[in-house]
């Protein structure tokens, strides 16, 4: 196949990203020639068919091999602080694919609502920064990256202004983040007095000779790994998690819990495994994959402990979402020099994208209870099946393969984690992470078994069903049961391109 | 020696030389007890009200429309000084060009997304209008 950088000018490869921003200007556009009449079908189509261009454009680059190891290898763009390479187009699936689902979702649950185009443009922005973030080459990009992807989505938690829920939610959010930017920025300053560089390329070639500064460059790494566990929702930055899910129009609770998290991994995995390689930094008593397999360990036990004893549907699936964050760290903790590091990274890489339909779709099945006033915790779920069977099979669906049970995309993506995780001889973080998953599995299948076993309390008035949310959830559906045929393509695509990391 | 040494006295001579400062004059200085100097303001502004007051939100959009600006003068101040000398070095004039105009280009689609959302528009509360009346009454 020919390159297809040949064909067009470099600066054409950030160009998902480019269309995230661009659509959510058009938003901005549209709101201000008439800003006193809502059009919310308008807002929500322009919203969906930017993310699903994106999409495209992401995806048609993925397939062509644009700054893979078959083309020329990664492009970079203005002096090396983009990279557009395997991984960040990979992670810009991911969140385009999460931002499609959310906007079409969000039609039905914005309805009667004010600020929609706001909501939407919000949202983008913040995608744009997320897509940004798979990209950043250098220190500046990723904390610029990281607070584009960040201050949208504050105010998007608190959106629902009247609600004393979402503003603390978002008030919790905003200052645990105010928090952590602070802790990464003072890790930048750090690892670059360190290595005297911002760039991940150079820091990767300073940062083995720095000498007497191991210990500034040691701290550095740790407060970095800290900022970027609050995007991911790991311990120790995890408590705004349930909070800010709960709190949060479930819609953005979607969007946060699959497409932010993907993208903090996305910048976590580049900055790790391109600026301090381990083969560097071990030597010199700086082991971050230890660290990482102790916050994974903690991250995962946490999560799935607190998710067990909660009563709250969205809550208990906030802290589910903890516990996968958990899972997802084993692709930065299961590594060594030398070892198959490319293909833990990857497979976690493919388990972020089968979480970003399964766990956007079970939030998006909570929006849409949220939108028929169901109520919230397991006991008004009881029976929901007999007054909304498709909806509820694909909530079945969403819990089975969050829980990894096959025949789902789920079970092939915690699989493959676990299974390269013991090829690379970490088989007590693969042990720890399947004893979780039956944890899990109790938890999830509790609201399987309120809605088609248990009789209801009440009668349901569900009232006019929602279209968009409807389609939504079938898209996340679809998406989870068609991962499991199509997984071997997708892990192997993320494997290459976390290997390319490493090389 | 250690050089944190240094450093520590360093640290004890700032803590310790305006305490000193204070110490001093409270032991020289004559004591005239008068009225003026316990007031806020020496300068014999007399204050009105306490400083725990709200600020008008609207005050606050103003501020951060004025970010837009301010951002903008120091992103552009950098680019005016190297446009010149990089046309004569060869650069076309859409190269130096387009991104400002592009830059410029999204914080106008910003500006004016809140000029017509009504950010500049002072809207008076209907209490401060009628506190108003009441004092001109």
């Amino acid at each position: 196949m020919t390159p297809l950088q040949t064909q067009l000018p470099t600066w054409t490869a950030v160009a998902p990203t480019l269309l995230l921003g661009l659509t959510a200007l058009v938003l901005l556009l549209v709101d201000s020639i008439d800003p006193d009449s809502t059009r919310p079908g308008a807002l929500a189509g322009i919203a969906t068919l930017g993310s699903l261009a994106t999409l495209a454009v992401a995806g048609w680059f993925l397939l062509a091999g644009t700054g893979q190891t078959g083309s020329g290898g990664a492009i970079e763009l203005y002096g090396g602080s983009l990279v557009v390479d395997g991984l960040s187009l990979f992670f810009t699936v991911v969140v385009a694919s999460v931002v499609a689902m959310v906007s079409l979702a969000s039609y039905d649950y914005l309805r009667d609502r004010t600020y929609q185009a706001e909501f939407y443009s919000l949202v983008l922005l913040a995608a744009t920064g997320m897509s940004l973030m798979g990209s950043s080459g250098s220190l500046a990009t990723v904390f610029i990256s990281l607070e584009l992807a960040s201050l949208p989505s504050y105010a998007l938690v608190a959106f629902l202004k009247d609600n004393r829920g979402s503003v603390e939610a978002g008030l919790k959010y905003f200052l645990v983040g105010a928090v952590s930017s602070a802790v990464l920025t003072f890790g930048i300053s750090l690892v670059y007095a360190a290595t005297g560089s911002l760039l991940l390329a150079d820091v990767a070639s300073a940062v083995g000779s720095a000498g007497d500064l191991v210990g500034i460059a040691g701290v550095g790494i740790v407060m970095i790994a800290g900022g970027f566990a609050f995007k991911t929702a790991s311990v120790p930055f995890h408590f705004w998690a349930p909070e800010a899910y709960e709190g949060a129009p479930a819609p953005i609770s979607a969007f946060l819990s699959s497409a932010s998290k993907a993208a903090g991994f996305a910048v976590a995995f580049r900055v790790f495994a391109v600026g301090f390689p381990l083969d560097a930094v071990v030597p010199m008593g700086i082991d971050w994959s230890l660290l990482f397999a102790i916050l994974a360990v903690v991250t995962m036990t946490l999560g799935n402990f607190a998710a067990a004893t909660q009563e709250n549907v969205k809550r208990m699936l906030a802290y589910s979402s903890v516990g996968h964050a958990g899972y997802a760290l084993i692709g930065l903790a299961a590594l060594s020099g030398g070892g198959p590091n490319g293909n833990v990274m990857g497979a976690s890489m493919a388990h972020l994208l089968v979480y970003g339909f399964m766990n956007t779709g079970a939030f998006l099945f909570i929006a849409m209870v949220e939108h028929w006033e169901v109520g919230r915790t397991f006991e008004d779920y009881n029976g929901l099946a007999t007054r909304a069977p498709a909806a509820c099979l694909a909530m079945t669906v969403f819990m089975f393969s969050l829980a990894g049970l096959p025949p789902f995309g789920g079970f092939l993506s915690k699989y493959a984690l676990f299974y390269e995780a013991i090829q690379g001889g970490f088989w007590w973080l693969a042990a720890v992470g399947a004893i979780n998953s039956a944890l899990s599995l109790f938890y999830y299948s509790r609201v399987v078994k309120a809605m088609w076993i248990e009789d209801p309390t009440g009668e349901f008035d569900l009232g006019a069903t929602p279209v968009g949310l409807y389609a939504a959830v079938m898209v996340a559906a679809v998406g989870t049961l068609l991962l499991l045929p199509a997984f071997g393509p997708v892990v192997e695509t993320a494997q290459s391109a976390a290997t390319a990391l490493f090389a | 020696m250690n050089q944190w040494i240094a450093i520590g006295a360093l640290g004890v001579m700032g803590v310790g030389i305006p305490i000193a400062m204070m110490v001093v004059s409270a032991l020289l200085r004559p004591s005239v007890s008068e009225q003026g100097k316990t007031v806020v303001y020496e300068s014999g502004e007399v204050p009105t009200g306490t400083a725990h007051v709200q600020f008008n939100i609207q005050y606050y959009m103003v501020a951060l429309l004025f970010l837009v600006f301010d951002v903008e003068t120091v992103l552009i101040f950098p680019w005016t000084l190297i446009y010149r000398s990089a046309l004569e070095q060869g650069a076309t004039l859409g190269q130096v060009l387009a991104p400002m105009l592009v830059f410029i280009g999204v914080l106008v689609v910003g500006l004016g997304w809140a000029w017509r959302n009504g950010a500049v528009e002072w809207i008076k509360s209907p209490r401060a209008s009628r506190r108003k009346t009441e004092r001109q009454s």
